[in-house]
């Protein structure tokens, strides 16, 4: 495995601490207190620190020192996270993201707010008040993680007394801290078995330790067993060791960084630095320990350039730490895990959210693949499902006896199959988790900008979709985020004075319903104005000014081009995206979107997606002597029309009567031009269909020839968007046909807006 | 003398004693209870504490047996590193007779 590789890994591994970052400030945010909570976060943080360390990403490294720092006051309760603190820290994640991928694909940041930030971080640590801490800049390093040792005189600057001095981040992390007198430090160190598990050894972490001064060591061996009963991989031995050294406590708990979740550390200050290492037997560690090196060359002692030795040791160690690092980064999240379970014993009042933990850590094992080779397997299993009706098909046609063997092999063939392709398709379907984490961000940056205050609450995180729906997902939800924030919630003030809570809510919900997933995206703000909306249609010539609109209507014009509302485009939401753009991508990726909004109360945007893109259950139907196949999903029940059902209904619509209710009739031939002139419902088959928008329609069409899973050929990609149509398919016997997107014929049938665009997709 | 000399085994162990190692060493020390055992260290470049760990088990093991278990010649890296992991190998050195 190269560098690139394990870099490679590294960031991947990030992107699943930022995750969990991001979801653990969330549950703070939320009023969890739990200790592991603040672990996790922690973790994360420092993890992705160790990572970035060992790739010389010295950016995030000194930032996520700094916001690891603050951390670990919260962690050891020196800093309660209310709401403003974790302001601050959710922005400091937000940053440590935008650093991340500034490192991995080499974008910009934002150094300005990565520099403010990092000093209200400094100023959480030094136990400042966020507002305070904004105001003026901080001159002070950050603390250190544990009680301090003896306040270390501060280096005099002049004579005249001391002066301010602008603090440096570099220096700060780059130097190690300024000489101190030599103190000496008692420490205690006991290696867990998990520690030599994953790679670490004591005999390392003891050596880096000898290198920071004087060194004494007794190794207590009461633990260890006779040879016949003992674990040759556990960890039996532990160690008492005195260290004399003016580096202070930081550095030496540096040394153990990567080791502290699997080992007890205790460091503290010997009380009279002359007596100490004196009480104990302990054996002097002899400071020429060149010979330790791991690969030692058998020259090295003897070698005459002493500084080339060191400095050749030197970038040895760093790569060697550097590539252990990397496996360390990798074994970070067993990590989690292992504490978890240990934090579970320590926490007994939140027992039953450790337990949980321990369920959702016990996890089955995974691997990664790259997404192309996932997708090249479904596409061969595509081609299979073709080919394997169009074997079926040529052997009805050639063997009309119908040989029963072969019958039946074909028909084990096609469950086979069938089996193949469900589990080609559970390998690509991803919750939606990480695009709903995203979302928190965008409300975080649009409620800063607006001066709103918003709480994103997302509901049903772990239904999962196709990988690819879930990849196109991320631009529409972000768009609509950014209006429901901007347009759809109202100012503190404005909800204060309508009665309610000044933090408006924007709620994200995921569920999966009759084979879609659908999306929801509600906000608690003023609902959509439709006076203003009316007039905007109006004004833009999109409707004539006395039509007659339905609320359902009127809230459906935002989704026409250039349809903004807003007085003056803002930073926000004007970014010449509208939301047709958004009903666009939506529709492309065969989803439909809709909206629904009470004044006063707020609006909700239903957005309902395929579950995949690859395959579809539908039934191939005749329309005016074309094949058309009708997604599965959308209908409800089929049923031959009797001539007593039908009904007139205006000049040109009809009904049918289905057990005491009356249904519009739609010619499917006739909205999609295929005919002039409307066929006879009682020569067809009537096709009941659910729409999104609710109610029900009997599509017409003249014949069913049966129910099939056909693979998904998109139109858009090979030809462009046919109104109407959602995409197309191959039939067994090689045919093209077109899969009818029902909610658009609903559509069509019904209104008239979109009819300019039909006929002109039909000439097309 | 003669009969005893030849009952002792001797262990030779490997240049790179890593936590790798442990099982292997572990197992091959193992095989040689029964009988005193002299250690040839002299090859060792490292040795990590999992290592240690079995040999300093062994010493307490052949101790209780009664037997003997001594390190014949040692490495300036094993001696270093025992050294540095507070382990002392001093009264398992063999003395020469």
């Amino acid at each position: 495995m190269d560098m690139n590789e394990i870099k490679e890994i590294f960031f991947q591994e990030c992107e699943e601490q930022l995750a969990e970052l991001e979801s653990g400030l969330l549950k703070l945010n939320d009023g969890d207190r739990d200790p592991e909570t603040v672990n996790a976060v922690f973790r994360a943080v420092h993890s992705i620190k160790g990572g970035a360390g060992a790739f010389g990403l010295d950016d995030l490294v000194s930032f996520a020192h700094v916001f690891e720092t603050t951390l670990d006051c919260v962690r050891s309760n020196r800093l309660e996270p209310n709401q403003d603190v974790l302001k601050v820290m959710l922005k400091s994640a937000d940053v440590l993201a935008d650093l991340t991928n500034a490192a991995r694909d080499g974008g910009s940041v934002d150094e300005a707010r990565s520099r403010q930030l990092i000093k209200e971080l400094e100023a959480l640590a030094n136990g400042e008040l966020p507002q305070a801490a904004a105001a003026e800049p901080v001159a002070k390093p950050a603390p250190v993680a544990a009680p301090a040792p003896a306040p270390a005189p501060a280096p005099v600057v002049n004579e005249e007394g001391f002066q301010p001095v602008a603090f440096s981040f570099d220096e700060f992390e780059a130097n190690e801290p300024p000489a101190v007198e030599p103190s000496t430090f008692e420490i205690l160190f006991r290696p867990k078995s998990e520690l030599y598990a994953k790679g670490n050894d004591a005999t390392l972490l003891l050596r880096d330790l000898s290198r920071l001064g004087e060194m004494s060591i007794l190794c207590d061996m009461d633990e260890l067993p006779a040879l016949g009963s003992m674990n040759p991989e556990a960890a039996y031995f532990a160690w008492k060791i005195s260290l004399k050294t003016d580096k202070g406590e930081d550095a030496i708990r540096s040394v153990f960084e990567f080791a502290e979740w699997d080992c007890e550390l205790e460091v503290t200050l010997a009380g009279d630095p002359a007596n100490a290492g004196e009480e104990l037997p302990m054996q002097p560690v002899p400071f020429d320990l060149s010979l330790l090196d791991e690969e030692a060359p058998a020259t090295a002692g003897a070698s005459e350039d002493e500084e080339q030795a060191v400095a050749q040791r030197e970038a040895r160690d760093e790569a060697l730490s550097a590539a252990a690092t990397a496996s360390k980064v990798l074994q970070m999240a067993q990590t989690a895990r292992a504490s978890a379970e240990s934090a579970k014993s320590a926490t007994p009042v939140s027992a039953a959210q450790a337990a949980a933990q321990q369920a959702a850590s016990a996890a089955t094992p995974t691997i990664r693949v790259d997404l192309d080779r996932v997708d090249r397997l479904i596409n061969l299993v595509g081609e299979l499902v073709i080919n394997q009706a169009m074997l079926s098909q040529s052997v009805i046609e050639n063997d009309t006896n119908g040989t029963s063997s072969i019958n039946m092999g074909l028909e084990e063939l096609q469950q086979l199959t069938r089996e193949i392709q469900d589990s080609v398709m559970a390998i690509r379907a991803q919750p939606v988790k990480p695009v709903f984490q995203r979302m928190s961000r965008i409300v975080r940056e649009i409620a800063d900008m607006t001066g709103k205050s918003v709480r994103l609450v997302t509901e049903g995180e772990n239904t999962e979709v196709d990988k690819t729906v879930i990849d196109k997902l991320a631009e529409p939800l972000t768009h609509m985020i950014r209006n429901a924030v901007d347009h759809g919630l109202e100012t503190p003030e404005k909800r204060v004075a309508a009665g309610k809570n000044p933090e408006g809510t924007v709620r994200l919900t995921a569920k999966h319903r009759s084979g879609r997933i659908v999306i929801e995206l509600a906000d608690d703000g003023a609902g959509i104005n439709r006076e203003k909306v009316r007039q905007k249609a109006i004004d833009n010539d999109l409707i004539a000014a006395d039509a007659n609109l339905s609320d359902e209507e009127i809230d459906n014009l935002i989704f026409h081009a250039g349809f903004s509302t807003a007085d003056k485009i803002s930073d926000i939401s004007g970014r010449g995206v509208g939301m047709d753009v958004v009903k666009r991508s939506i529709q492309a990726l065969g989803g439909r979107i809709n909206i629904s909004s009470k004044p006063g109360q707020g609006s909700v945007f239903t957005m309902s997606l395929p579950l995949t893109l690859a395959v579809l259950d539908g039934m191939v139907v005749t329309v005016a002597n074309q094949t058309l196949v009708v997604p599965l999903t959308a209908i409800v029940e089929t049923l031959q029309p009797e001539a007593s059902a039908i009904h007139s209904f205006g000049a040109s619509q009809r009904l049918i009567s289905i057990r005491n209710s009356f249904c519009p009739l739609v010619d499917v031939g006739r909205i999609l031009n295929f005919r002039a002139i409307q066929a006879n419902p009682v020569e067809g088959v009537a096709l009941l269909v659910e729409s999104e928008g609710g109610g029900q329609r009997a599509l017409m069409v003249d014949a069913i020839q049966g129910q099939r899973q056909v693979v998904i050929k998109s139109l858009e990609a090979n030809y462009t968007h046919v109104p109407g149509i959602a995409a197309a398919t191959i039939l067994g016997d090689g045919r093209v046909a077109l899969i009818l997107d029902v909610d658009a014929i609903v559509a069509a049938s019904r209104g008239h807006s979109l009819k300019p665009e039909m006929s002109l997709a039909a000439a097309g | 003398m003669a009969s005893k000399n030849t009952a002792k085994k001797s262990l030779k162990l490997a240049p790179v004693l890593d936590l790798n190692e442990a099982t292997a060493l572990h197992e091959r020390l193992l095989s040689l209870k029964g009988a005193p055992v002299v250690i040839d260290a002299s090859a060792v470049e490292r040795i990590g504490t999992l290592c240690a760990q079995v040999l300093m088990a062994g010493a307490r093991s052949w101790e209780e047996d009664r037997m003997s278990f001594t390190f014949a010649k040692v490495s300036d890296a094993f001696v270093k590193t025992t050294q540095l992991i507070g382990v002392d190998i001093a009264p398992l050195m063999a003395k020469e007779i």
